[in-house]
């Protein structure tokens, strides 16, 4: 989408047309929901998630400075709804003992034939405590003093959560190894073989490269 | 050994999650998301709408205080009548006891005027005509004002009702008996209205009872003598004030310049409006400052920089008025018309900067600000004395307090100052 194109549907997103909303919801969906996938246990949680998001980008779409990207704006709202949802549902963060750490050894990851969706299903899985901390600090490449104070949670708290989650990811990965019919993680997801938008750009260090700009 | 593990872990989850497919497009998100933005529009029309409705209501409101208190053509002739006697009371007549007399009894003073008209024309008819006081008072024999009154004639008390009627009564008899009011200003008459005030009383009910088609005529003049006379003003006033949230602990001085109008609804009560540039500055606590956005860095506090039009819409009440002094107070309410907002946010020095480049905001011009109707309570104190004929100089202590949420942070935003003004009394202007 052109720059020119989508501040025209921005300024008739200001003036509440619904058509122009739906554009940018379409046009903002892949990327949107991407960011929203990795917060939420599955794809409903996840629409559920980004459409509050969307709620809001409509109804403050006025406060939307035009000097920055839109994408960077969009997303870190995304990312906003998504840790108020997890605030919101604290009581169901931790719903999962923590099994033995499984150790792999190194070059074991890069020989994996993991791809997105298997990733992102293991994220899906993990409780939304550690979910959100790996995604804050892994993904996204905050700070654990950031995170805690985004959280309202100790530092401590968020360097512990993270330990975990990254000792259920590697449980999860042993087990899509060991197991050829354990690597169905798809909950219900579904695909288009069509890349409508623009992915994230590749050469990034983070997926919230732009967001960050 | 394991930190290398574990960013390892990272990086292989960062790459694997880089490149999402995107997920096919559900028309069914889209229509939950629609039905929450409907949900949430219908309040959003009305409050669209409420500006202009209410500055109808304000228009419609300025315009009936103007038409009922307007100045009626009809009635012209007679304020004619009624001023004169002030006129010869002002120099040294007689007739200042009319004056002091019209506070008690309003009828009584009318019917000296009358009087003074039907004495001046009647004199040389003596006893052709009927006596007006066989007939007004018929029973009520003894009375001080019967003689006075002996000379005051059925046909001249038509005539009297003719020019009361304004433009159905002949033009040279007002002008006649206007004249002759002037004329002969000193007239025992009024001696023995004020020797004895209970006649005055006794002689409107006699004259009710006795004069039917006289009857409406003395009521319209009666009201008209004592009907108020609408003042109209404009004000220029500038204000300094102080602006705070929940308390005026952290405030900060504003500046105020606008101008009023208002409007006497009667001797004692007035109603204001008008329109006042304010420029209020304020500094809040960051948990008073309420947004969407989730701030990277919380800051200590905002810095706000408001720019408005204030439109107040107040009601006065005047509790003392002597000596030229006037005190009176006031209250209502204000709609602020948010014309420019500013918030600059302040960080603890060593958490400002966010890491990555990044930094958390500084600054955040609101790019369409809202009004907010309504929203603001008035409490105000004014101190009026003239300066010259036509203009006032005015003091006025006021306290804003906040009944809504005001500006894009969302803060009680409370002021309190004193507006300096110059009123100009447009009524000076009409007098006849």
């Amino acid at each position: 989408m052109g720059e020119e194109e989508l501040h025209q549907l921005i300024r008739g997103c200001i003036k509440q047309d619904r058509k122009c909303q739906k554009m940018l919801y379409k046009a903002f969906y892949g990327f949107s929901m991407s960011i929203c996938l990795r917060y939420a246990s599955d794809r409903d949680q996840a629409a559920e998630v980004m459409n509050q998001g969307f709620f809001k980008v409509f109804t403050h779409i006025e406060s939307y400075d035009p000097g920055r990207p839109f994408k960077a704006w969009l997303g870190k709202i995304m990312m906003n709804v998504s840790i108020d949802h997890y605030r919101s549902n604290l009581k169901m963060a931790y719903t999962e003992d923590l099994d033995e750490a499984v150790h792999i050894s190194d070059g074991n990851l890069v020989d994996k034939n993991l791809n997105y969706n298997d990733l992102l299903a293991m994220v899906q899985r993990l409780p939304q405590a550690y979910r959100t901390v790996f995604n804050l600090f892994a993904i996204e490449g905050y700070s654990h003093d950031e995170i805690a104070s985004m959280l309202n949670i100790n530092a401590g708290t968020s360097k512990s959560n993270l330990h975990k989650a990254r000792q259920k990811l590697k449980q999860m990965i042993f087990k899509a190894d060991s197991s050829v019919n354990s690597a169905n993680y798809n909950n219900g997801m579904d695909y288009t073989p069509i890349v409508a938008i623009t992915a994230v750009a590749a050469n990034g260090v983070f997926l919230n490269k732009g967001i960050r700009e | 050994m394991n930190h290398e593990k574990d960013k390892e872990l990272d990086d292989f989850f960062r790459k694997g999650l880089q490149n999402p497919v995107d997920p096919v497009f559900r028309e069914n998100d889209w229509g939950s998301l629609e039905q929450m933005l409907k949900k949430s529009r219908k309040p959003k029309g009305i409050v669209y709408w409420l500006p202009y409705i209410s500055s109808a209501a304000a228009l419609l409101l300025l315009f009936l205080g103007w038409w009922s208190f307007r100045p009626k053509p009809a009635a012209q002739s007679e304020t004619q009548i009624a001023v004169l006697p002030h006129k010869a009371a002002g120099h040294g007549s007689p007739l200042a006891s009319n004056q002091q007399l019209a506070p008690r009894n309003q009828s009584a003073s009318h019917l000296t005027v009358q009087g003074q008209i039907a004495k001046a024309t009647a004199a040389p008819n003596t006893g052709k005509d009927k006596p007006f006081s066989a007939r007004a008072h018929g029973g009520l024999p003894g009375l001080a004002v019967k003689n006075a009154l002996h000379s005051y004639t059925d046909n001249q008390l038509i005539a009297l009702a003719q020019m009361k009627k304004g433009s159905d009564g002949p033009a040279p008899v007002n002008r006649e008996f206007a004249m002759l009011s002037i004329a002969s200003p000193k007239i025992n008459f009024e001696d023995e209205l004020v020797n004895q005030p209970v006649v005055s009383g006794n002689l409107s009910r006699g004259q009710d009872a006795g004069l039917p088609g006289q009857k409406p005529a003395n009521k319209t003049k009666i009201s008209l003598r004592s009907a108020f006379r609408p003042q109209y003003a404009l004000t220029v006033l500038a204000a300094p004030d102080l602006n705070g949230v929940g308390s005026f602990q952290q405030s900060k001085v504003g500046t105020n310049v606008g101008l009023q109008f208002s409007a006497g609804l009667s001797r004692k009560f007035s109603i204001t409006t008008g329109v006042i540039y304010s420029a209020k500055p304020y500094l809040t606590d960051f948990d008073s400052y309420h947004t969407l956005y989730k701030f990277p860095v919380t800051p200590v506090n905002v810095t706000a920089d408001c720019r408005m039009l204030d439109i107040p819409l107040n009601i006065g009440y005047q509790v003392y008025n002597k000596h030229q002094n006037r005190i009176s107070i006031g209250t209502g309410l204000s709609s602020y018309l948010m014309l420019h907002e500013n918030y600059t946010f302040n960080y603890a020095a060593s958490t400002h900067s966010y890491g990555y480049g990044y930094t958390s905001p500084t600054n955040y011009t609101v790019p369409n600000s809202k009004s907010y109707l309504m929203g603001v309570f008035n409490l105000n104190a004014t101190y009026e004395r003239p300066i010259s004929s036509k203009i006032d100089i005015a003091v006025e202590p006021y306290l804003k307090l906040p009944l809504t949420n005001i500006g894009y942070s969302q803060v009680r935003l409370q002021s309190t100052g004193v507006a300096v003004g110059l009123k100009w009394n447009l009524n000076s202007l009409a007098k006849p």
